[in-house]
């Protein structure tokens, strides 16, 4: 029984990473359709950057965290500006293509630079604490603690305020939204810059767990589509639940089956609940 | 006011508007009548800067805005309620209406100011605030599409068939509401199928046909014309 709990804590210690990566795709995606297939990758610079703050640059862990955060909001703004707004008329399938071709060019330059090694970063919190009988890492709690305040500070900000409610509208009537005077370039660079961002924080608060690497984002990337596709595309509590869930699966199926097949469990889901609900499980009406 | 000048748009090869020429004047309640497709929703489209003219001129107080982007028409003063409402529609109805005044979105008292005239034009809209605004039924998310679009507070209001699909009763009501914003001092252009009910309340109109305006002309004289009159008003 002590085990299944431990793989409770470790499923959403996976889940609330996943889910950061998954909000930021889910957001692109509701306002431009576009499937942004190099948000993975923006995801392994987050954990770069943050890796060479620390190791390089002596910043102790939250100041490089907030370092990567505001450098991928800088990075994200610049490719909506460069490579995505350009092609804004072009055929939908151009910036498709486009953001394969930036998930090339990330994942080659980041090899050119810093080598293909494996690289670790040392968690400033390694200490274990007792929580009912369970023994867990401070840096796990510190996982999911962040990721739930990001959450809910994401949910507080397209909820509650005037600017971040612009999102939505351009989510749920792309032109509704412009015939009220919203500017849809501004909204679109402020949402490319959330995504990188909670992208950046994301692989900041894993960087100790998990290893970094030039291709780590790939896999984040497959887990973040299966996640927006399981819980519907454009949808924000589609892309929590189904990060936790997705989360929950690995970590329990690789326990208890194999952990040679805890990815396997992932696509096995994804399979499963799209014969039972082909839409995702948060699907928005047809409009 | 607002003056198309010989403007033509194009879907791909296919001419939707053939050198269309119209006018709103300050003040004034104008009526666009004409069939399903006949290219009402593409003059409006047009004006608020969803299509781009291929030719000729969109003027508006003086200025050209043909060619300019959606939010920075609304911002010069010409607001559209569009055709299909294009509401947001998993958002209550306060907030799709808070939302109308994004432009206005830093004066918080203007809002206020904004929503007890809302109210008192459509009190049910009160009653509905906290709901969804795709929980209401099709008569009451118009109320809700025309009450964001003033919350705008345009200069030129475009209504496009805002009478459609509606029971004949709410289609008074709705016109004598229009009627209303318009003496309050809003300039209307109102696209419409329903030509009866729209001359009751215009000064001027228009009839396009095909994307040409076939005709154009003051109140009576369009009530009285035998074409009009056997096309649209079926007397």
């Amino acid at each position: 029984m002590e085990l299944f709990f431990q793989q409770i804590v470790n499923g959403l210690v996976l889940g609330s990473i996943y889910s950061l990566v998954a909000l930021g795709i889910t957001l692109i995606y509701g306002i431009m359709q576009l499937p942004n297939f190099a948000h993975g990758h923006l995801y392994m610079l987050g954990a770069y950057v943050t890796f060479f703050m620390i190791t390089h640059y002596g910043l102790s862990y939250w100041p490089a965290i907030l370092f990567s955060v505001a450098a991928l909001v800088v990075i994200g703004m610049l490719l909506e500006r460069l490579v995505f707004r350009p092609l804004h008329h072009a055929p939908h399938i151009n910036s498709m293509i486009a953001s394969i071709g930036v998930m090339l060019f990330i994942e080659a330059t980041a090899r050119k630079m810093w080598g293909s090694d494996y690289r670790r970063l040392d968690s400033p919190y390694d200490g274990v604490i007792d929580l009912f009988g369970l023994t867990i890492t401070e840096q796990r709690i510190i996982v999911i603690l962040s990721a739930i305040a990001l959450m809910i500070g994401l949910n507080l900000f397209l909820k509650r305020t005037v600017i971040g409610s612009t999102i939505e509208a351009m989510a749920q009537n792309r032109e509704g939204a412009f015939l009220v005077g919203i500017n849809a370039n501004k909204v679109s660079l402020m949402t490319f810059a959330i995504a990188s961002g909670l992208a950046a924080a994301a692989a900041s608060l894993a960087a100790p767990i998990n290893l970094v690497y030039p291709s780590m984002g790939a896999m984040v990337n497959l887990k973040a589509f299966v996640i927006i596709v399981l819980g519907g595309m454009g949808s924000i509590p589609g892309a929590v639940l189904g990060g936790y869930i997705l989360g929950l699966a690995e970590s329990i199926s690789g326990t208890y089956i194999n952990s040679e097949y805890k990815d396997l469990a992932a696509f096995a889901l994804l399979v499963f609940i799209l014969t039972v609900r082909p839409t995702g499980l948060f699907a928005k009406e047809a409009r | 006011m607002l003056k198309l000048i010989d403007v033509t748009v194009k879907y791909g090869s296919s001419i939707a508007l053939h050198s269309v020429n119209l006018e709103v004047n300050e003040g004034e309640l104008v009526v666009l009548l004409g069939a399903n497709g006949a290219g009402k929703s593409t003059i409006f489209r047009t004006i608020s800067g969803l299509l781009k003219p291929a030719a000729g001129e969109v003027k508006f107080m003086g200025q050209s805005i043909g060619g300019w982007s959606p939010d920075r028409i609304v911002k010069a003063g010409i607001v559209q309620c569009p055709e299909g409402r294009k509401l947001f529609p998993e958002m209550s109805v306060l907030k799709n209406l808070t939302l109308g005044a994004y432009i206005h979105r830093k004066d918080k008292a203007g809002i206020t100011r904004s929503l007890e005239n809302i109210y008192e034009l459509f009190p049910i809209l009160y009653e509905k605030r906290e709901q969804p605004a795709g929980s209401l039924s099709g008569g009451q998310q118009q109320m809700v599409a025309i009450a964001r679009a003033l919350m705008a507070k345009p200069k030129l209001l475009l209504l496009d068939e805002p009478s459609v699909g509606l029971a004949p009763l709410v289609v008074e009501q709705m016109f004598k509401t229009i009627e209303k914003i318009n003496r309050d001092g809003t300039s209307v252009l109102l696209a419409e199928q329903n030509a009866f009910a729209a001359l009751q309340i215009a000064q001027r109109g228009y009839v396009i046909e095909n994307g040409h305006l076939v005709l154009e002309g003051a109140r009576e004289m369009l009530c009285d014309n035998e074409q009009v009159r056997r096309a649209y008003i079926g007397a």
